[in-house]
């Protein structure tokens, strides 16, 4: 890890000193224990402070859009799909970004690692990445866990560990997962229609409509949200389950063929809905009807915005 | 005044016996988040695992959404029904100093110029019997807002933790009448309450965050028009809710009505400044830019309220910093005003 840092951060000097970009976009440790924190800066006495490591959660191609151009982003697997969907849509120009592509062996999921060790973050004493195990010390004592039960849900079966797309590589390659994914999905699609409709209006009845979802997300990359339309108004603000329910069933339409399975959403959701399982199956559905996965090639059509004069109609009848 | 003492397990009981009066709110993850949900009885297992809530515990007297009234039109003309705050008494246990205080700042904005009736009728019926943090977070900078982990203000009723038993204090005339009238009390001895400063201190000494607020409000003054300064801390906020609608201090609402043929009702709900669409209803929103609405919400707390209300509208409770999906850390930023 230390060595790819060194690695990031020479790189990122290079590019900023030849003037071939103006910002970079990357990682620094965060300001609590175990934590990273996005460092976008165009300074280079701050570039020491670039960090690669086992928790960097953020996708950082959130930015781009923002910052238009002149910039070289960090970017794991997911994230560089999800650059590459940006790229597809004309939200950002290939030339005016240097991906620096980290490959990337699984992000550490804390929240799993306190349901494990029934501690907080912050009252552990030290996390420990090694290849295949992760090993916690808690009050003096050690305890070691598989990498799959510790790793985001979405770096499980992850299909793009390594960029595709990227200027810069920041070390070795690393093979596709397995797919290892937990059966949340799988015990959603089980459950009568009825319980499945219970189970997401008591998700959906704590929702307090901050938009963290919406925000992190780099396919939400609307100016105007449907949902701050007033002239009609889609949506009301105010918080019934009804209306959150039926926000976050519209964002996951809008994001299909653009949502690259990041879990950015489910990971910054304050009150813990697990939203991924609409969006994974949001992503297996147009794997499954138009075998389409996003974010893998810049030059391919986007999903939803091509459109082929020779295409039946009837898909509005 | 009064300090008495019960026993851990005892304390089932005493929830029991406070239900008869009192609506009584316990910390729990029954809703799947972290917030302070009606007693069951039994299980008072959150005094383990409890360190604080996601959702703030004003939720509870201004809550995310509510009623104000529904309206119907009919041959006769328009009828209009008020939806009055449930008017029952309630009591929430095991708030924390930092949420308790944060409610007094609160009540400054709801009864100053405008008495809100929604508002005021939950507040004046509610009572809250905090507990002292023994555990605080990394995030926690309560001590350094004249305050810290075993702080009494703005409580009726203060628990401290001394391992099998709590020692409870009176903080007001409500609190020692609640006391007094309790079962299963016992008067604290001089050893128990040696061992209550015991635990305080130490609880004091764990809050490790630290920001200097001294003459805040005229550093961001003279900060406010230093706009590469607010772009640069500004640069990766995402503009979500997460900070203002889970502060405990945080009070923006907007309203709306929902209107469905010749009925409908108008409701308010949290409303957040960090959105880019705060205000827009009425008229614009003033903030267009990131970095300005990143830096109404760092001067409302630490500069435009106190210099209405003689103190800082941040109570350090570390909910902004800890739930925030980028680890925007308002302490950092507090640290780094320019010219200090």
């Amino acid at each position: 890890m230390e060595e790819k840092t060194e690695k990031l951060k020479n790189e990122a000097r290079k590019l900023l000193e030849k003037g071939q970009v103006c910002r970079i976009v990357g990682f620094e440790p965060g300001s609590l224990k175990f934590t990273t924190t996005p460092l976008i800066t165009g300074e280079k006495d701050e570039l020491d402070r670039l960090v690669i490591n086992p928790f960097i959660v953020n996708n950082l191609s959130v930015y781009l859009t923002g910052l238009k151009g002149c910039v070289a982003v960090v970017a794991k697997g997911c994230d560089s799909r999800s650059i590459v969907s940006l790229i597809q849509d004309n939200k950002v120009n290939r030339e005016d970004v240097v991906i620096l592509g980290i490959p990337c062996s699984g992000i550490v999921d804390l929240s799993k690692i306190e349901y494990l060790v029934g501690k907080d973050r912050d009252e552990l004493d030290d996390i420990t990445v090694a290849n295949n195990s992760i090993t916690v010390t808690v009050g003096g004592e050690k305890r070691e866990f598989t990498k799959s039960k510790v790793l985001f849900d979405n770096c499980l079966g992850c299909e793009l560990p390594t960029p595709r797309e990227y200027d810069i590589l920041i070390g070795e390659q690393v093979a596709p997962s397995p797919a290892l994914e937990s059966g949340k999905l799988k015990e959603l699609k089980d459950m009568p229609p009825e319980e499945r409709w219970r189970f997401w209006k008591e998700e959906f009845s704590r929702c307090i409509r901050c938009y963290a979802c919406r925000n992190v997300c780099p396919a939400c990359f609307c100016n105007r949200c449907f949902v701050e339309e007033t002239e009609p108004q889609w949506l009301l603000p105010t918080p019934h389950w009804q209306d959150n329910l039926l926000f976050q069933v519209t964002r996951t339409i809008h994001v299909a063929g653009r949502c690259t399975e990041c879990g950015e959403c489910q990971r910054a959701c304050p009150v813990g809905i697990p939203l991924r399982s609409m969006t994974r199956e949001m992503y297996d559905l147009a794997g499954e009807l138009f075998h389409y996965k996003a974010g893998m090639d810049k030059d391919e059509e986007p999903l939803l915005t091509a459109y082929e004069v020779e295409e039946a109609e009837n898909f509005f009848g | 005044m009064t300090v008495k003492k019960i026993a851990k397990k005892e304390l089932a009981r005493l929830l029991d016996e406070w239900s008869r009066q009192f609506s009584v709110l316990v910390p729990s993850v029954e809703t799947g988040v972290a917030q302070m949900t009606g007693w069951q009885g039994e299980d008072t297992s959150f005094v383990d695992w409890y360190r604080n809530t996601i959702l703030p515990p004003k939720d509870a007297i201004l809550p995310v959404m509510e009623e104000m009234f529904s309206f119907s039109k009919n041959e006769d003309g328009y009828r209009l029904e008020m939806s009055p705050p449930d008017s029952g008494r309630q009591l929430i246990f095991g708030i924390r100093p930092c949420d308790a205080r944060a409610l007094a700042m609160l009540d400054v904005v709801f009864k100053q110029d405008y008495e809100d009736t929604y508002y005021m009728r939950r507040r004046l019926n509610t009572v809250l019997v905090g507990i002292g943090c023994t555990n605080p977070y990394d995030s926690c900078f309560c001590t350094s807002l004249s305050s810290g982990p075993s702080d009494t203000a703005g409580l009726d009723l203060m628990l401290t933790d001394i391992g099998d038993e709590f020692v409870i204090e009176a903080v007001t005339e409500a609190g020692r009448e609640l006391l007094d009238k309790s079962q299963g009390m016992r008067p604290a001895t001089a050893d128990d309450e040696a061992r209550a400063r015991e635990s305080r201190d130490i609880a004091n000494q764990r809050v490790t965050q630290n920001v200097d607020v001294k003459k805040m409000p005229d550093r961001l003054l003279a900060a406010f028009d230093n706009e590469e300064y607010w772009r640069k801390i500004a640069a990766k906020c995402i503009s979500c809710g997460i900070c203002t609608l889970l502060c405990p201090t945080c009070y923006c609402f907007d309203i709306n009505d929902e209107v469905s043929d010749n009925r409908g009702a108008r409701y308010r709900s949290l409303d957040s400044c960090a959105f880019c669409i705060y205000t827009k209803m009425p008229v614009e929103n003033p903030r267009e830019e990131k970095w300005q609405r990143v830096r109404n919400r760092v001067c409302h707390k630490y500069e435009f309220y106190p210099r209405l209300f003689d103190t800082i509208a941040c109570t350090g409770c570390g909910r902004c910093i800890r739930l925030c999906p980028v680890n925007w850390d308002i302490t950092r930023t507090l640290n780094s005003i320019p010219g200090q």
